[in-house]
C-alpha cells in the first residue's frame, strides 16, 4: 500500500502544476491545443522515468558533491533520446512542439524528483514516483489545453466544437495561459483546503 | 586517489556512457528522420507542380531550387524560400513557371502565434488548402505585396507580410540570377 501511495501523490496532493508549481514554463507555452499538452506530458514523463530510474540505480557511488552535474547528465540525455524519437517518428509533433522538447532539461520538475526523490529511493520507488509525477503534469497540462483551446480556438484536438461564439483570442496567447492556470490554483486550493477540513 | 580525481573520474564514466547511448540513438534515427524529410519535401512538390513528374535539385545563389520536368519539358522552378515571420524563421516551397506566375506554394514549417499567425496555414472547414495561399496562385510572385494583389489575414499582419515578401524577394532575386 505504501508503495501505491508513491505513484497516488503525483496526481492530486502532490501535483507538479498545480499543488509544487513546478515546471510553469512549459506549462504557459505549450497549452495552446490539447495534441501539444498531451506530446509534452508523455515526453515529460518519459524523460522523469528514465531518469528517475538512473538517478536511483548510481545513487550509492556518485558523490555527494558532483550529483548535481550528473542528475543533468542523466536528464540531458533522456531528452536528446525523446528529442530524436519525436522527430523521427512523430515529426508533426515534433515540430508543434518545437524549442519545448529540448527545453525539458531545464524543467524544474525532473531535476526536483531527481534531487527530492530518486536519489534518495530503491529504482522501484523512484519508477513509480516518476510515473505519478509524470500522469500528474500530463492530465494538468490536458486540463489546461483543453480549456484554452476550446474558449481561444473553438475546438479540441482540432475539432470544431462550437460556431456559436467568436473566439477570445487572448486565451490561446499568454495571458489566457497565466489566468487559466492562476484560476486552476486556486479552485484546486479551496478543494483541498475544504477537504481537510472536513 | 585524491577526492578531486575521483569526482572527475565519476563525472568522466557517466559523460561517457551518455555519449554511447546518444551516439547510439543518433545512428538508429538518422537515416529515418532524413528519410521523413524528403518524404515531406517531395510531397509538397508534387502538391505544387502536379503535372511535374521529375524535380533535380540545384542552387543559384543562396537559393536551394528544383527543376520541375515533365519528360524532357521544363515546366518550371520550385523554389526555397525562407521568411523571417513574427515568431521564428518559416520555410515555404512556392512553385512558379518560367514567367514567375505562382502555381501553388506550401509553408513546411513555421513558428507563428497559434490563433493569429499560424492562420497562414489554416484550411477552412470543407476546404481543401488553406485560404490564406490560395490568393497567390496566378499572381507574378515578383509583383506582389500586401496591399497589392495579396490580403492580409485580420491579426496577423506581420506573418502575412513575412510570407508575402519573403517570396516576392527570392523570386526577383532567382529570376536575375537564371537571367545571368
Amino acid at each position: 500500500m505504501k508503495m501505491m501511495g508513491e505513484f497516488v501523490k503525483g496526481l492530486w496532493r502532490e501535483n507538479p502544476t498545480f499543488r509544487i508549481v513546478l515546471g510553469l514554463c512549459p506549462t504557459l507555452a505549450v497549452s495552446t491545443s490539447v495534441s501539444n499538452g498531451i506530446g509534452m506530458g508523455v515526453a515529460a514523463t518519459f524523460v522523469l522515468v528514465g531518469s528517475n530510474i538512473f538517478v536511483s540505480l548510481i545513487r550509492g557511488i556518485v558523490p555527494e558533491k558532483v550529483r548535481i552535474p550528473c542528475f543533468i547528465v542523466i536528464i540531458a540525455t533522456f531528452v536528446t533520446i525523446v528529442d530524436l524519437l519525436m522527430k523521427a517518428y512523430a515529426p508533426a509533433l515534433s515540430r508543434s512542439l518545437g524549442m519545448f522538447v529540448p527545453l525539458i532539461v531545464v524543467n524544474c520538475m525532473v531535476l526536483g524528483r531527481a534531487e527530492a526523490f530518486a536519489s534518495k529511493a530503491p529504482p522501484f520507488k523512484s519508477i513509480l514516483d516518476a510515473l505519478g509525477m509524470g500522469i500528474g503534469f500530463t492530465w494538468a497540462l490536458i486540463l489546461i489545453s483543453a480549456i484554452r483551446e476550446s474558449l481561444g480556438n473553438g475546438t479540441i484536438l482540432g475539432i470544431t466544437i462550437s460556431r456559436s461564439f467568436e473566439p477570445p483570442l487572448f486565451m490561446i496567447l499568454a495571458p489566457g495561459a497565466l489566468l487559466t492556470i492562476g484560476i486552476l490554483i486556486a479552485l484546486i486550493n479551496y478543494l483541498t483546503m475544504k477537504w481537510k477540513a472536513k | 586517489m585524491n577526492q578531486m580525481t575521483k569526482f572527475g573520474l565519476m563525472l568522466g564514466i557517466i559523460c561517457l556512457a551518455a555519449t554511447l547511448v546518444l551516439a547510439f540513438t543518433y545512428e538508429v534515427t538518422r537515416p529515418i528522420i532524413a528519410a521523413a524529410l524528403y518524404r515531406e519535401e517531395q510531397e509538397a512538390l508534387k502538391a505544387i507542380m502536379p503535372e511535374a513528374d521529375l524535380f533535380k535539385p540545384g542552387t543559384v545563389g543562396d537559393i536551394k531550387y528544383f527543376e520541375a520536368m515533365n519528360g524532357p519539358a521544363l515546366v518550371g522552378y520550385c523554389l526555397k524560400v525562407t521568411g523571417s515571420g513574427y515568431g521564428g524563421y518559416m520555410h515555404i516551397i512556392v512553385g512558379i513557371d518560367t514567367g514567375g506566375v505562382i502555381k501553388g506554394l506550401r509553408i513546411l514549417q513555421h513558428m507563428e502565434t497559434p490563433g493569429l499567425g499560424s492562420k497562414i496555414n489554416e484550411i477552412r472547414l470543407g476546404e481543401s488548402e488553406p485560404y490564406f495561399l490560395k490568393q497567390f496562385i496566378g499572381k507574378n510572385a515578383r509583383t506582389i505585396s500586401v496591399g497589392n494583389g495579396i490580403d492580409a489575414i485580420t491579426g496577423a499582419t506581420i506573418s502575412s507580410k513575412a510570407v508575402t515578401d519573403a517570396i516576392n524577394k527570392t523570386v526577383t532575386e532567382f529570376m536575375e540570377k537564371m537571367r545571368q
